[in-house]
């Protein structure tokens, strides 16, 4: 997908020397000390890998990745001071215990967002500590854990855990690169972007976020285990160190978030950095100010991190004079004909769609009162209203962003207000925003491939931009003139264009009903004309539509019939033609003596 | 002649957006952008407020240089923004979402007050609203606040990034008889509008752009009557239907 640049064949090489260089090391020098620094290296890596899918990707910043080293090593050390089995089983374990902890985490954890999130991973690291403290006929309490020796040759001495720790380096970043391009993946990533909008495409956020928990803490209780190994002796401070956690999450910061490679360079850094601070300052906490610091430094000069920065520097360099995403001419070519799934409309128009009782009150002010209405299917119909009468709040009660205080949405004769906006979408209810919402950080494409409109574990591990999904988002793009744009980053486009790509992000979901909040504004009035025909050829192959907008020679001319809000309240409902000669209408939304031909001269 | 541009170039980090932009804009006049989405539009706005620097060209604001100045020495020389989308402060009232667009002002309380007090005229729903949170209002009063918030510093140039945006016809009304209003005052306006209709039946002069540069330049008039900008830009009869008869 991404272009061989010179600079990334560049990289390629450098990384590819780096690791053959820390493969060969232990062969050909038997310096212990600086293989003990790069056995920390790696086992720094691997926690920020780890910690990089949850809060790199999914933008959840845990302060508890220690817990899952804690977890790993007693694991493994409790097993073997009972059982002689090889570390070959133990470590293994030791990872599925660390992810299981993190699933049950995660479950637990769900409905927190931001502040309290962190604050509850650190009580989990210190609930871990308190137990091993406590539980002193399993853990061996303060006094700690002496593990067996493993069985090889003393002349090799901490060679193998070397070896051990890099395999693991070498499947964190294969683990996380495969993530990063599966649907797993972008689903983290939209979940960072934007929770509720992840919801609105069809994303069962909770399983994500849950295996996105259990994924960030596999390796890191293997290397738990490892680590164990390595020190022959553990203990509950040692082993639960808030320490390694904040090492964590500054060498994430430090090498780039929500990349594959960052957090690997983090944490050499990290290591590296820890090692000199300890030989020079190691008797005073001067070494603590030091990283201080550095994460201060890192937040105001490098907030994106290393290498995110240096990638900035180079595409900056290369597309220097080049024309950017600025493309002024208008594709004129006729309108590109759209393939949707083909369905027979039904005979007979029944009600699709239908609010009833609708209250949602924010503070004392009542948004929704008591609205009612519904929309027959194979319809287009029309929502205006003031601003402020309640309009997007009742797209938000019928798509489940927000939940109604009282009051009933059916849909297909079934209630929806208490399913989870993805059963909503998976449904085939479909919706745009207002203010547009794509997921800034993914490129057009991944957004518009983004929508899910079922869920399934298989699905998970399906390449994120692969197969037929591709094509049709292709033709979709394609539909509102942004092919060009397909690996540009969405939040480099301008508003109109965003519009654009968001509409091809619902059409995606290819959804029953689709729910437009002023699809008209900010776009170019020959691409209105375009939005107009093919909103016209989606209605034709029974797509039925509920448009919020201002634009009312659009609404006129498309909509039948047009619903009325005033004050959260349903005021008006009928044609166009009717509407507009209501005085409850005119006085309230239109404004004195309005017509339609008013609108077009004015 | 207040704002000038000068083979503007400038961009995001991934390619120049702006390509070569030349555009004056005229005391006194309501100016107003027009083109294709993507056509740099908004970014014209970013690039006079100085939220963009130019990587090549000049930008001048009466006998001042302002290619490199900052957003606040703009601000201070009398060029105000009105944003695209969420420019208020959600968790801050409605009065002192307005009182911040004073905060140039901030010494001098009595000035601070007056204007406070010929916005809120100029703007009723500042007074109705004033102690709610500006967090629950709707999209459209949320525009009225930022025109408010926006006078002020009382500018000589306002740059308004699609004022029409979210306005229901009622208000829409309004908003443009605030502009010709504050055009009165003598108050020079620099707007982009997608509503080519209403953006063009309010200015004096329009400017259409395509890929980074000017297209065209004239009066509105002048470019309501070009027949081929019509028929590309402005949705054929769109065009034509605003022209009165």
């Amino acid at each position: 997908m991404r272009r061989a640049t010179p600079e990334r064949l560049a990289f390629s090489a450098l990384l590819v020397a780096c690791f053959a260089w820390l493969v060969a090391y232990p062969l050909y020098s038997h310096n212990q000390y600086w293989q003990n620094v790069l056995f920390f290296a790696f086992l720094f890596a691997v926690m920020a890998s780890g910690w990089n899918i949850i809060s790199g990707y999914a933008g959840y910043v845990s302060l508890g990745q220690s817990a899952f080293v804690g977890l790993g090593g007693y694991t493994t050390g409790i097993i073997a001071t009972r059982a002689h089995i090889s570390p070959w089983w133990t470590i293994p374990i030791a990872a599925a215990v660390a992810a299981l902890v993190a699933a049950l985490l995660g479950v637990v954890v769900m409905r927190t967002r931001g502040h309290s999130f962190v604050i509850i991973t650190i009580a989990f690291l210190l609930i871990l500590q308190l137990v091993a403290l406590n539980w002193a006929s399993l853990t061996g309490g303060s006094t700690g854990t002496t593990l067996p020796l493993t069985s090889y040759p003393r002349e090799w001495q901490n060679t193998p855990f070397y070896y051990v720790m890099l395999g693991l380096v070498l499947l964190s970043v294969l683990m996380t690169w495969a993530i990063r391009r599966t649907k797993f993946g972008t689903g983290l990533i939209a979940i960072r972007e934007d929770e509720d909008k992840a919801g609105a495409v069809g994303i069962n956020t909770p399983v994500y976020k849950v295996l996105g928990f259990a994924a960030s803490a596999v390796l890191v209780g293997a290397a738990g285990g490892v680590y164990a190994y390595y020190l022959t002796f553990i203990d509950p401070t040692g082993m639960f160190n808030i320490l390694y956690s904040v090492f964590t999450v500054l060498a994430v910061l430090l090498g780039g978030r929500a990349t594959v490679w960052g957090p690997i360079l983090g944490g050499f850094l990290i290591e590296l950095l820890r090692e000199q601070t300890n030989v020079h300052f190691g008797a005073s906490s001067l070494n603590l100010v030091i990283f201080g610091a550095l994460m201060a430094a890192v937040v105001l000069f490098l907030p994106r991190g290393i290498l995110p920065t240096a990638a900035a520097w180079f595409v900056g360099r290369r597309t220097r004079g080049v024309p950017g995403v600025a493309e002024g001419a208008l594709d004129l070519r006729p309108g590109l004909a759209l393939a949707a799934r083909p369905e027979e409309r039904p005979a007979e128009s029944s009600i699709l769609l239908a609010a009833d009782g609708l209250v949602k009150r924010f503070g004392g002010l009542r948004a929704v009162d008591e609205l009612s209405f519904y929309v027959r299917e194979g319809t287009i119909t029309g929502l205006i209203g003031p601003n402020g009468s309640g309009k997007t709040t009742a797209f938000n009660l019928i798509d489940g962003m927000m939940r109604a205080d009282a009051g009933e949405v059916r849909f297909e004769g079934r209630r929806i207000d208490r399913l989870p906006p993805w059963e909503r979408a998976h449904l085939g209810l479909g919706r745009t925003f207002q203010i547009t919402r794509l997921f800034r950080q993914m490129t057009v494409l991944e957004n518009v491939v983004a929508p899910l409109r079922s869920f399934s574990l298989a699905q998970l591990a399906a390449g994120a931009v692969a197969g037929h999904e591709v094509e049709r988002a292709q033709e979709l793009l394609d539909f509102v003139g942004m092919s060009r744009f397909a690996h540009a980053a969405a939040g480099t486009l301008s508003f109109g264009q965003q519009k654009l790509v968001e509409l091809a992000q619902v059409l995606m979901l290819d959804p029953k009903v689709i729910l437009l909040d002023e699809p008209a504004g900010g776009i170019n009035p020959t691409l209105i004309e375009r939005l107009v025909e093919k909103i016209r050829e989606l209605n034709a192959m029974g797509r039925t539509f509920v448009i919020v907008e201002h634009n009312m020679p659009l609404v006129a001319e498309l909509c039948d019939p047009v619903v009325v809000l005033a004050r959260g309240k349903r005021i008006a409902a009928g044609s166009a033609h009717e509407i507009q000669r209501d005085p409850l209408v005119l006085d309230a939304y239109l404004g004195e003596g309005w017509t339609v031909d008013e609108a077009v001269t004015a | 002649m207040i704002l000038a541009l000068e083979e503007v170039v400038c961009g995001y980090g991934g390619g120049d957006v702006l390509q070569g932009l030349d555009l004056v804009v005229e005391r006194g006049s309501i100016t107003c952008i027009v083109g294709p989405n993507g056509a740099g539009k908004s970014t014209v706005l970013r690039a006079v407020s100085g939220i963009l620097r130019p990587r090549l060209g000049r930008i001048q604001l009466e006998d001042t240089d302002i290619t490199h100045a900052r957003p606040h020495e703009v601000l201070s020389l009398g060029i105000v923004q009105v944003p695209q989308s969420n420019g208020i402060f959600p968790q801050m009232t409605v009065r002192e979402n307005v009182l911040m667009g004073g905060y140039p002002l901030r010494r001098d309380r009595e000035l601070l007050k007056r204007r406070y007090a010929e916005v809120s005229e100029l703007f009723p729903i500042v007074r109705e609203r004033g102690p709610e949170r500006a967090g629950n209002l709707s999209g459209g009063q949320r525009r009225m606040i930022e025109f408010a918030r926006s006078l002020m510093v009382n500018p000589k140039l306002v740059l308004l990034d699609e004022p029409s945006l979210g306005l229901d016809p009622k208000s829409l009304k309004a908003v443009f008889d605030n502009v010709a209003l504050m055009n009165e005052a003598g108050k020079t306006i620099l707007l982009v509008e997608q509503n080519v209709r209403i953006g063009l039946g309010a200015a004096t002069h329009a400017v259409v752009m395509e890929s980074g540069r000017v297209r065209l330049y004239g009066t509105s008039r002048e470019i309501l009557d070009h027949p081929e900008i019509a028929e590309l830009y402005l949705g054929g009869h769109v065009a034509r239907d605003a022209a009165p008869a």
